[in-house]
């Protein structure tokens, strides 16, 4: 019987990433990255899908579960690559999207800027139609305005109309009758509803919302058609799985129904795997940090589980600043992220102090090491000259750097700047930036309560490995896990992830007043959706449905999510309900106050089915000696005990077997990645082949 | 935090770093606890208020990115000024102390401090504290026409709301028999001391976690750094002495303000001889608490707006102005409108100091404006909700003013859905204002228009509490940049004069009827002529600049 096979494709936004499994074996056969293009994603894809199982000897109906993560949506928003979209709204709120909140959120900068609204004024029209804060019509939706709208649109060349009408949370018929008017009209037009996507309270929140999935629409839809025609012309014939921001997978077409809910599906896939490496090293709290070509992500990941947020901040202009981003009212896995990856670039400010990121030289021209045409160092130019990274054997040979490339330009741009020779230029944008980092992951792990002391860090991502060690010590963590396929682990993350459906309805009541009847009814609207959406799935029919609450004292603007388990809130977990509120807002706030109502905003659903059963095998331990893997020795800066370059053995990834223990220094190779050990580091190769590696805390960071 | 900290007395600079963002944080969780638990619509939606720790001195330490910067700054007067009347040694566990005093705390009456002693190892070693922007401390509900502070309110002397944890009863029932919605007011002073407990609970785990007896060598470190972070950004500038005059709407008359800010080596002094005597009639007045806030902000904004703010930052400068001036008022002058004169001094310190720091500063500010709804629903129960809005900022060298802010306070705006929640009220627009900004090389950002009217169905009066500013003079363009518009106030299509406008009470008698509300935009920086031709077209694509206008 031929083998069967699950893939895994990961669409980063420098490389693209691929995970081939045995599904059989429940082991990975093989890993592949290929430059991301950027023009034509699913050119990479495709390229990259018939490499890795030619290497394998398998072919595509070998393939019968194929999962996909990609930031393509992210991309499209950060680089304003989506369609030309209109938004139809309220008479009088043409200028929601411009208005914002009106906050500055940075109390200090006088300049602190603001993303640019995703569709311009020209294309927010206006129609006359009001619906009151009870969902009662005060002015019937004039539809002859509306074709007159959708007709200026429509000649104004839009391929996306989000619509967004004030209080549509609370009666969504008049956006209803517009998404009818303008199928009726140019069905060639996507459609995004404020009400389906976000039926949340606030006008401007919502809006940014929908007028985001609008503009990615037609390019999700394109894209995800356009891969699965050249995917089925290869020969695959299963559903094409993909990864949301909340940390599940759904269909495709599901998934193209509400693209803004692919945000972050990348980094969704990449706490999966921090997840799944956690559990496989014994770690209950893990510290995902995944550091790639343009962005670092820090994500805490507590008993297994990632957090997940109600909303997240699209394209963040201002240093990653919360405030300087377009809000997404999504729900989302809480990461923090920031612009710190290989392809950062290293100025001096105009402070006369070195400054990293957040602008990147992406992939393409890339770190002036990669020789095209990059004039501004990077991150990834000093690791090069810090001896960390091989430049015979970067992407595992397939590209060669050029390090006297980085040599000028980090002499030129940065060493001459600060009167430092080029190494000590080097040391100083590798040391800067792990700073930057870490400083950003303290704040994620103390928002969330967590002493760095008891976490163990899982890093991945192509620069992850090479910054993992120090960047732990600046936080205080002792222990940092280097999984084999670090360069690939959003990929391998996506197989682990549940097949997953977060499906949230607005009704606000108090709890003593609310109508148990329309609570059905709008559950079982969300369990149809869940349903259409698992439609044809295998084992569609075990899906486990998990209520959460969105609860508050009445009067408040902020909620607290109150899980029920089971299907449907009912009249008889009123008490219960109240009190898991009660004791929620004392966990958090330290009392609660007396006499007051308790009122319930937002609904939600999960729909859940157990995803493809993702295994690694563990082989036994084998010689601690690691000579075997040794393939070289070059010289390394490392800045403890003493700073300066220190001959330091470089070892082949692939041929260290479990059981294999040393010390830094030591470089370990792999394709996908480098794994940087200082001295001082002892690392140990596990059954899974994961490098495990200890720190000697001095103290010094607590 | 970019910095190097290699002088840290006492401290690794790793470990410093991380106990200065940890107290950042803290002050960040302060923060977004009284916006969680908070319910009337300016703390919960609008975000009018701030938190603190201080350290036992009463000297800040660290606020929240995200607080009111004149709250921050009042916070030290008002810490020390409650040491002042209660020794520290007198001071016990459990311990809450309260005031609104303007010439304590922010100004006026509405903004009320909570001042919440944290103990460790058995002794005060910090203050959390918490100003917010009451939805109602009682009094008149036109701000314009009070002609004594006793006619704006509930005046809440130093004292202690809670005592070693029992709640002061006396206290609490004087606050709820004076004010209006006093469910909402008391609902909202829980959320201020909800968020003092938190942050305190955090900051002693702080130290126990870093062994730390208190957070005096902490205090004075990250002082210290701050201090010099900004008299090194002093000593950059050239010594000399600017001045500057700016001329604002007042009530009866105009009002003129003088500065004259002397730079001399690392430190600054502001001067304000030569304002205008303090107003007899309307808030408009300034306690000197309040000016120096509004003085220093902006100082801070030009001269060292990224290090972490803290008492140390503001060490180098000193600020006096005349006693019973309309910047330094004396009892019992009405304060309750003192943003129509604080916010000027923004624009009167920019002014001045354009010539030394051109690139850094911005012609004149709409400036924000709050509309106030206070009635009773047909159920009953009182409706009480504010709805603000951003006007446009000013042009800088180089770039047009940036909307999308309240500058220079850093509240949001309220949304139109939860406004209409609140209050039986419609918003019928909420849009740019075309031909709002200053033009200029450099224009400024837009203004907004409003309109509103009562909820039909409701069949009520409604009446709407404004105190509009820039009625009678606008922004003030720079380097040859155009002013901005002014405030317009139509009632069903007919503008007020200033004088119909009187005391900033319009009610709208049926639903038919219409208020509208047009905020001036920001003012332009640099000739009109100067302007790049594109970018004037994008602005007459957008439709928010005439065809016929030369900007």
């Amino acid at each position: 019987m031929p083998k069967r096979y699950a893939m895994s494709v990961d669409v980063g936004g420098t490389f693209t990433d691929f995970v081939l499994c045995d599904m059989d074996a429940g082991a990975t056969v093989a890993f592949h990255k290929v430059l991301t293009d950027a023009e034509r994603p699913a050119r990479a894809v495709i390229a990259g899908w018939e490499e890795l199982l030619a290497m394998a000897g398998a072919s595509s109906d070998q393939v019968q579960y194929a999962v996909h993560s990609t930031t393509i949506v992210t991309n499209a928003i950060v680089a304003r690559t989506g369609a030309k979209t209109g938004l139809l709204t309220t008479s009088g709120f043409r200028d929601v999207l411009e208005i914002g909140i009106e906050q500055i959120y940075d109390i200090y900068d006088l300049f602190a800027p603001y993303p640019p609204p995703l569709i311009p004024r020209h294309l927010r029209l206006e129609v006359p139609e009001r619906v009151t804060r009870d969902g009662e019509v005060l002015q019937p939706l004039d539809e002859a305005a509306v074709r007159t709208q959708v007709d200026v649109l429509r000649t104004a060349g839009v391929r996306a109309i989000a619509v967004s009408l004030i209080h549509a949370y609370r009666n969504p018929d008049h956006e209803r009758r517009i998404a009818a008017i303008v199928t009726e009209m140019a069905p060639e037009i996507a459609v995004s509803l404020s009400s389906r996507v976000a039926p949340v309270m606030g006008e401007y929140e919502r809006t940014s919302t929908v007028a985001a999935d609008a503009y990615v629409k037609p390019l999700l839809r394109h894209y995800v058609t356009d891969l699965l025609d050249h995917l089925r012309r290869l020969g695959y014939r299963r559903p094409l799985y993909l990864m949301l921001s909340s940390g599940g997978i759904t269909t495709a077409e599901a998934a193209i129904e509400f693209p803004v809910r692919l945000l972050e599906s990348g980094p969704a896939a990449g706490a999966f795997a921090a997840s799944f490496y956690g559990q496989t090293t014994g770690n209950e709290h893990v510290l995902s940090f995944d550091m790639g070509g343009t962005t670092a992500k820090a994500c805490l990941i507590a008993r297994g589980r990632p957090g997940v947020a109600g909303m997240l901040e699209a394209d963040r202009v201002h240093r990653f600043k919360p405030g300087s981003g377009l809000p997404i009212m999504a729900p989302t896995v809480a990461l923090i992220e920031i612009g710190a990856g290989g392809g950062s670039i290293a100025r001096v400010n105009e402070l006369g102090l070195l400054s990293i990121g957040p602008e990147s030289a992406e992939a393409n021209p890339g770190p002036a090491s990669y020789g095209l045409g990059g004039e501004q160092p990077t991150v990834t130019d000093a690791n090069t000259l810090l001896g960390y990274l091989d430049p015979g054997y970067f992407l595992g040979g397939r590209m060669v750097l050029q390090p006297e490339l980085a040599a000028r330009a980090v002499g030129r741009f940065v060493g001459s700047g600060l009167n430092l020779s080029p190494t000590e230029a080097a040391w100083g944008i590798h040391a800067t930036v792990n700073e930057n980092m870490a400083q950003a992951a303290r704040t994620h792990l103390i928002e969330r309560n967590q002493d760095p002391r008891q976490v163990a860090m899982v890093a991945f991502g192509g620069a992850g490995p090479a910054h993992a060690v120090e960047v732990a010590r600046i936080l205080g963590i002792r222990r940092v896990i280097a999984p084999l396929g670090a360069g690939v682990a959003s990929a391998i993350g996506a197989l682990t992830a549940p097949m997953a459906l977060p499906l949230v309805r607005s009704y606000m009541t108090l709890l003593d007043a609310a109508d148990w009847d329309h609570v059905r009814a709008l559950y079982d609207g969300m369990r149809d959706e869940a349903e259409r959406a698992f439609a044809g799935v295998t084992g569609a029919e075990s899906v486990r449905y998990g209520a959460a609450l969105d609860m508050r004292f009445a009067g408040q603007y902020h909620e607290l999510r109150v899980a029920l388990p089971g299907g449907v809130p009912e009249r008889e977990h009123v008490a219960e309900l109240a009190a898991a509120f009660q004791a929620g807002y004392t966990a958090e706030y330290g009392r609660a106050p007396g006499g007051l109502p308790v009122e319930i905003l937002n609904w939600h659903l999960t729909a859940e089915l157990p995803g493809f059963a993702f295994n690694l095998a563990k082989e036994p331990r084998r010689e601690a000696d690691p000579n075997g893997a040794r393939k070289g020795e070059r010289a390394v800066y490392f800045r403890r005990p003493e700073p300066g370059y220190r001959p330091c053995p470089v070892y082949d990834r692939y041929g260290l077997n479990p059981g294999a223990a040393f010390a830094g220094p030591a470089i370990v190779e792999e394709r996908e990645a480098t794994v940087v050990i200082p001295p001082g580091c002892r690392v140990v190769v596990d059954g899974y082949r994961n490098l495990l590696m200890s720190l000697e805390q001095d103290g010094m960071a607590r | 935090m970019n910095v190097q900290m290699t002088d840290a007395a006492g401290f690794d600079p790793i470990s410093l770093g991380i106990i200065w963002s940890r107290l950042i944080g803290i002050a960040d969780d302060m923060w977004t606890t009284v916006l969680r638990t908070a319910v009337s619509t300016i703390i919960g939606a609008a975000q009018d208020f701030g938190c603190e720790i201080l350290d036992a001195e009463g000297s800040s330490v660290a606020h929240s990115n995200r607080s009111m910067p004149v709250f921050n700054l009042v916070m030290p007067t008002v810490t020390r000024a409650v040491l002042a009347r209660h020794p520290i040694t007198t001071m016990r566990e459990g311990d809450v102390y309260i005031t609104n005093d303007p010439w304590l705390c922010a100004g006026h009456l509405d903004d009320i401090a909570t001042i919440t002693p944290v103990f460790h190892q058995g002794r005060v070693v910090a203050f959390t504290v918490t100003i917010a922007h009451a939805s109602s401390i009682g009094g008149s509900l036109t701000s314009r026409t009070v002609r004594e502070i006793y006619e704006e309110g509930l005046r809440i002397p130093i004292l202690k709301l809670v005592e070693e944890g029992r709640r002061n009863e006396t206290a609490w029932s004087f606050i709820q028999e004076n004010v209006r919605t006093p469910d909402m007011v008391l609902t909202d002073i829980e959320a201020q001391l909800t968020a003092n407990d938190l942050g305190g609970r955090r900051l002693v785990a702080l130290l126990q976690e870093y062994d730390l007896p208190d957070l005096t060598t902490v205090a004075a470190t990250i002082q210290a750094f701050s201090e010099r972070a900004m008299r090194d950004a002093i000593r950059a500038i050239p010594d000399g002495s600017y001045e500057s005059e700016v001329v604002t709407d007042g009530l009866d008359h105009p009002v003129r303000l003088r500065c004259r800010i002397t730079v001399a080596g690392d430190e600054i002094a502001v001067d304000y001889a030569g304002s205008d005597p303090q107003s007899p009639r309307g808030g408009i007045n300034c306690t000197l608490t309040y000016t120096k806030a509004h003085t220093v902000y902006p100082l801070k904004c030009l001269f060292s707006p990224s290090v972490p703010a803290n008492e140390g930052t503001f060490r180098p400068f000193s600020i006096q102005a005349p006693a019973g001036s309309i910047l330094n008022c004396s009892v019992p002058a009405p304060v309750g409108s003192r943003t129509r004169t604080g916010w000027h001094i923004h624009p009167l310190l920019f002014t001045a100091l354009e010539p030394v720091v051109p690139e850094r500063v911005q012609a004149g500010n709409g400036l924000m404006r709050s509309v106030h709804v206070y009635g009773q629903e047909r159920d009953g129960h009182f409706f009480n909700a504010h709805f603000f809005v951003g006007g446009g900022r000013g042009a800088s060298q180089g770039r047009d003013g940036i909307g999308r802010n309240c500058f220079p306070s850093s509240a949001r705006n309220v949304s139109v859905e939860v406004f209409e929640a609140r209050a039986p009220v419609l918003v019928r627009t909420r849009s740019l204002r075309p031909d709002s900004a200053g033009s200029g090389a450099w224009r400024g950002a837009f203004g907004h228009q409003l309109e509103f009217s009562s909820l039909p169905g409701y069949d009520e009066p409604v009446s709407f509490f404004l105190d509009p500013d820039r009625l009678r003079f606008p922004p003030r363009g720079l380097a040859g940049g155009q002013d901005g518009p002014l405030t317009e106030i139509r009632v069903n299509g007919r503008q007020l004069t200033p004088e119909e406008i009187g005391s900033g009470q319009l009610t709208l008698a049926a639903p038919a009827d219409r208020l509208a509300v047009d905020v001036p935009g920001g003012a332009g920086y640099g000739r009109p002529a100067d302007r790049d031709p594109a970018l004037a077209e994008a602005d007459r694509a957008a439709a928010l600049v005439s065809a016929n206008d030369s900007g």
